[in-house]
């Protein structure tokens, strides 16, 4: 699987090529240099890089200028004007190295989430010193950097967008924790390099309705139409809803997207096979299966799932639910099971 | 965001950098306010105060082809009123109208970082244009306005006192290494690129004198040079410093007459040498002011004319210091030159004929030239003289005017006429204008000379001594020697000298001011090539061996490096936590025997953790984890109740110990305070 790719920056660059190559070059390299990351990781001297800004090198030409003049006129006051905004981004420098230094990346995680959205990787990070740690900026490869603050003795989370088109695994390798604080002319900045891997669940689709009872199963089940249906609430919408649960006229009255939720007294038990699919593609097919949990699990009902390589016996429940969605993602995935 | 695009109502976020970059553009533009036409100015904060109330309002940018015209025409402004671009007075005009018109396109942060540099660039050119004590303080608060500015460039929800703080202590961080680097920094010798100053306005005494020409300086108060006597001072009546000598007179002016071709008279000294270094504040002119009678050139930079008169190769634009021996008191080696004697004895025929007939007659009964010219002083002395600085307009003979009709006059009149006097009677002679007396500093060690002792007196030959100096000023007003100008007729001076001179307290302030001023131009702005090498000499270092001085240099900066990233990580730190923390962590290493906390495992989890596993220790452990997730997670309480808690807790967390699980059952456990 790619990595995360987000953000892209439309603007052409003549030595773009040049540049990425280089890059990858770099990452690879600091790859080898620092080797894998377990978390929690404090954020040492030796993996810290710092390079001056756009503007850093801007001001660096300023000072040349100023002191060329300052040289040239032999003029005092300009020359210690020099000296003094010289001496000023030295420290300026090493205030950017100190806000970024120790800080401790304490976890990442990125929860599932289903194919066609954003998922999130959740960065925490701790600051164990007594002085805020101010404009940490985190970012993904080529991803779009999201900032926080962390407060002093206190922990901090960040959490970053990661595009999840389609099903499977993102695996998230690195993360770029960098500040340019306090003045924007130097960026310390370090990778993290975590084995972080999303799972994206198939995209939940399909018009087939749930199969019955299937014949296999075992044990009792019972009868009950929709009427034994019991109202229970509303909750706010997640992705992977049925449509068909949504409350739309809360919706037309401009409320939040709204999800009604019922339980059964006696639920049904259903089994999803994806022999039972046969005259539709691989990616439809687990599309529908996925619809079907969802389904499912959101009217209380007791479901199994029937994939090549994978049985899963009925049951219900969140746990449950994540076991049925993650065999799909994974299905036909080298990966393997999570 | 470069076209006529209106802009989304301005927000906090959008202003506040805006804020600030106009800000520090706005301080730069002020440093020149005085210096740029004032017309530039004006546009430059027109345009400032412009984009603020757009952005306020929200409004879009003027048109891509409005601005380009509009920067156009100002450039042509520029060309029209300086005939050039390069030079600083043009240079600075320009940057301050073309930064002004970069303001109306300035969205990005990028485009705010320019106008930032822009402050900073025009904060160099200050620099370079004046060099004032007083000024250092505005030129102080630029650079940090422009450093707190980059900040909130940088973060625009910088808060005013954040940003401020930032960069002031960024600011004096840097502080020791500007410092080092200004003494040690390699100084060039000379110029590598000359641009042109543009036409300043010359201070002090010119090469011209018409009198009454000198009175209109006598109440200037500003310093004109300062002298640093090493050995004797002369006495308050020798203190005469040499300006132009002025030879030529047309009936009403006095000029001076260049002459390479001429040679100093050879001459024996007499009396006590001086020695000493005279500062020279910037005139834009060319004289080099040296006590009576220099013996030789100084310096390189300069030229000894026949006259005795120094003068520079360059105008004195910056200040400027040289060393000096002099006499007061000289005999001529040989007769005045047949060319010499000539020019000082020229007059204009038919003017003043009253005068050459006093002089006549005074000639005539005078039996030599030195009687002669005590006739004359006698005449000035007796004849009813007035000294003033105000005295009346004269007519077209003006020395017959001045002599026989109005009498009141000062130095300018007093030595114009006594040399006409003297010419008429043969006797060569010249006026030379310059500097007499001078206020001694004692802060300093060191004599100020103000414009307003600006004066003028008269030279002449006498047969077997040469050149002889003759003040008939001192005749008509003795005290004019011992006293300034301005001490002497307090009536002329202006209501805040009159202020200043009231309160001998003020004045002793006035003289450390000085002091101070002097102390700056010695040791600041004149820290040269010269001064660097001095201060090696007296660190030891006869000669700077480049190599051995990069590595002390190398050294020090590393020093300075490490101090720096000391003070700056100090507080950031992980090993300085709080004494809740540290008790909390005391606490878990105590029971990690028995389970290592999780790093997910927060107290009351950690807790249970452990109870599961030795329920015995639940009355001793749990009360001390419920506790710290109180004092950690509950409700802020006053700051001494809390420090209270703390300690109370850090002690239960001391007094804890850990039996085994045989003989748990005897123990109590640590009592936690209620």
């Amino acid at each position: 699987m790619p990595e995360a790719v987000a953000g892209e920056r439309a603007r052409w660059h003549p030595f773009a090529t040049l540049a990425a190559a280089a890059n990858a070059r770099m990452a690879a390299w600091i790859r080898r240099r620092q080797g894998m990351d377990h978390l929690p990781v404090t954020l040492e001297r030796r993996r810290l890089y710092i390079l001056p800004t756009r503007a850093g090198l801007a001001f660096t030409a300023l000072l040349f200028l100023m002191l060329l003049a300052g040289l040239n006129y032999a003029n005092s006051l300009a020359l210690f004007l020099t000296f003094l905004l010289s001496g000023f981004a030295l420290v300026v420098m090493q205030q950017c190295h100190r806000n970024l230094l120790g800080t401790e990346v304490v976890a990442a995680i990125a929860p599932a989430v289903f194919a066609r959205s954003t998922g999130t990787l959740v960065l925490t990070l701790a600051n164990r010193g007594a002085t805020a740690r101010i404009r940490l900026e985190a970012a993904l490869v080529k991803g779009v950097p999201q900032t926080a603050d962390v407060p002093a003795h206190l922990e901090q989370r960040i959490e970053l967008p990661v595009p999840a088109p389609l099903r499977g695994v993102v695996r998230i390798e690195r993360v770029r924790l960098s500040t340019a604080h306090p003045f924007g002319l130097f960026r310390a900045w370090t990778w993290v390099h975590t084995e972080v891997a999303m799972l994206v669940y198939p995209y939940p689709h399909g018009r087939l309705p749930m199969p019955a009872d299937s014949a296999r199963t075992a044990g009792a089940r019972s009868h009950s139409g929709a009427g034994a249906d019991e109202w229970f609430g509303l909750r706010p919408f997640r992705p992977g809803d049925s449509p068909r649960q949504v409350d739309w006229k809360a919706y037309a009255r401009e409320a939040p997207l709204l999800v009604k939720e019922y339980v059964q007294g006696a639920s049904e038990l259903r089994m999803f096979e994806y022999a039972q699919l046969a005259h539709f593609d691989e990616e439809a097919r687990l599309s529908q299966l996925a619809r079907w949990v969802v389904d499912a699990e959101a009217s209380g009902e007791r479901y199994g799932l029937t994939i090549p390589g994978v049985q899963l016996a009925p049951d219900r429940g969140p746990e449950h639910r994540h076991r049925c969605l993650a065999a799909l993602a994974l299905f036909g995935r080298e990966d393997g099971v999570a | 965001m470069r076209s006529s695009v209106a802009l989304p109502a301005a927000s906090a976020a959008s202003l506040r950098p805006l804020l600030w970059t106009c800000a520090a553009f706005a301080g730069g533009v002020l440093l020149h306010a005085d210096r740029v036409p004032p017309w530039a100015a004006g546009i430059a904060l027109l345009l400032i105060a412009w984009r603020l109330l757009n952005a306020h309002r929200g409004g879009g940018d003027p048109g891509t082809v409005a601005r380009v015209l509009l920067a156009l025409l100002l450039v042509a402004i520029v060309l029209a009123r300086f005939h050039t671009l390069n030079g600083l007075a043009a240079g600075t005009t320009l940057l301050v109208l073309m930064a002004g018109m970069k303001l109306l396109e300035t969205h990005a942060a990028r485009d705010q970082f320019v106008m930032v540099a822009a402050g900073l660039f025009l904060l160099l050119a200050a620099c370079l244009d004046r060099q004032e004590l007083a000024r250092a303080p505005l030129y102080g608060l630029q650079a940090w306005l422009c450093c707190a500015a980059l900040a909130v460039v940088a973060a625009p929800m910088t808060s005013t006192r954040a940003a401020l703080s930032l960069a002031g202590r960024a600011l004096l961080l840097a502080v020791p290494l500007a410092l080092l680097l200004f003494v040690f920094f390699p100084r060039l010798p000379g110029a590598f690129w000359a641009i042109p100053r543009g036409d300043l306005a010359l201070t002090g005494l010119s090469d011209t004198m018409t009198p009454g020409g000198i009175g209109l300086l006598a109440t200037n108060y500003d310093p004109a040079f300062r002298v640093q006597f090493s050995g004797p001072t002369p006495p308050p009546e020798e203190r005469y410093w040499r300006g132009p000598v002025l030879h030529d007179f047309d009936g009403q002016t006095w000029r001076a007459t260049p002459s390479a071709l001429r040679t100093r008279v050879p001459r024996e000294y007499l009396g006590t040498a001086y020695h000493y270094r005279v500062q020279l504040e910037p005139s834009h002119q060319r004289w080099w002011f040296a006590l009576d009678t220099p013996v030789e050139l100084p310096d390189s930079r300069a030229l000894l004319t026949y006259d005795d008169l120094i003068i520079g190769a360059e105008p004195v634009n910056d200040a400027l210091s040289f060393a000096a021996v002099s006499y007061t008191h000289a005999r001529a080696g040989r007769p005045l030159e047949m060319a010499a004697q000539h020019q000082d004895t020229d007059l204009p025929p038919g003017a003043n004929p009253r005068t050459r007939a006093l002089a006549e007659s005074l000639r005539a009964r005078a039996g030599s030239d030195a009687a002669l010219v005590q006739a004359a002083l006698d005449y000035l002395r007796t004849g009813g003289f007035v000294y003033s600085l105000e005295p009346e307009r004269l007519g077209v003979d003006a020395v017959d005017d001045f002599l026989f009709r109005t009498r009141v006059g000062f130095c300018g009149h007093y030595a114009s006429a006594f040399v006409v006097m003297m010419r008429a009677a043969g006797v060569p002679a010249h006026v030379v204008t310059g500097y007499l007396g001078g206020e001694w500093i004692p802060f300093g060690g060191y004599l100020l000379l103000r414009q307003a002792d600006a004066h003028a007196w008269a030279e002449v030959w006498l047969e077997g001594r040469g050149w002889t100096r003759v003040d008939p000023t001192a005749v008509v007003e003795p005290e004019r020697l011992q006293r300034g100008i301005l001490y002497l007729l307090p009536q002329e001076l202006s209501v805040r000298e009159r202020l200043l001179h009231a309160s001998p307290w003020l004045t002793e302030w006035l003289q450390r001011w000085d002091a101070a001023n002097a102390w700056w131009t010695n040791h600041v702005l004149k820290f040269d090539y010269e001064a660097q090498l001095d201060v090696l000499a007296r660190l030891g270092i006869r000669s700077p061996d480049a190599r051995y001085l990069g590595w002390a240099f190398m050294l020090v900066l590393c020093l300075w490096l490490a101090f720096i990233a000391w003070h700056v990580g100090r507080s950031i730190r992980p090993g300085r936590k709080d004494a809740l923390v540290r008790s909390y962590e005391r606490l878990c290493r105590k029971l990690a025997r028995i389970a290592p906390r999780a790093p997910h495992q927060g107290p009351l989890d950690f807790a249970a953790a452990l109870i599961a596993r030795r329920p015995d220790l639940q009355p001793t452990v749990l009360p001390l984890f419920t506790r710290y997730a109180e004092l950690r997670y509950g409700p802020p309480s006053a700051q001494t109740l809390r420090a209270q808690d703390i300690r109370a807790f850090r002690q239960s967390v001391a007094r804890l110990r850990l039996r085994h699980p045989s003989t748990a059952h005897a123990s109590a456990g640590a009592r936690l305070p209620a």
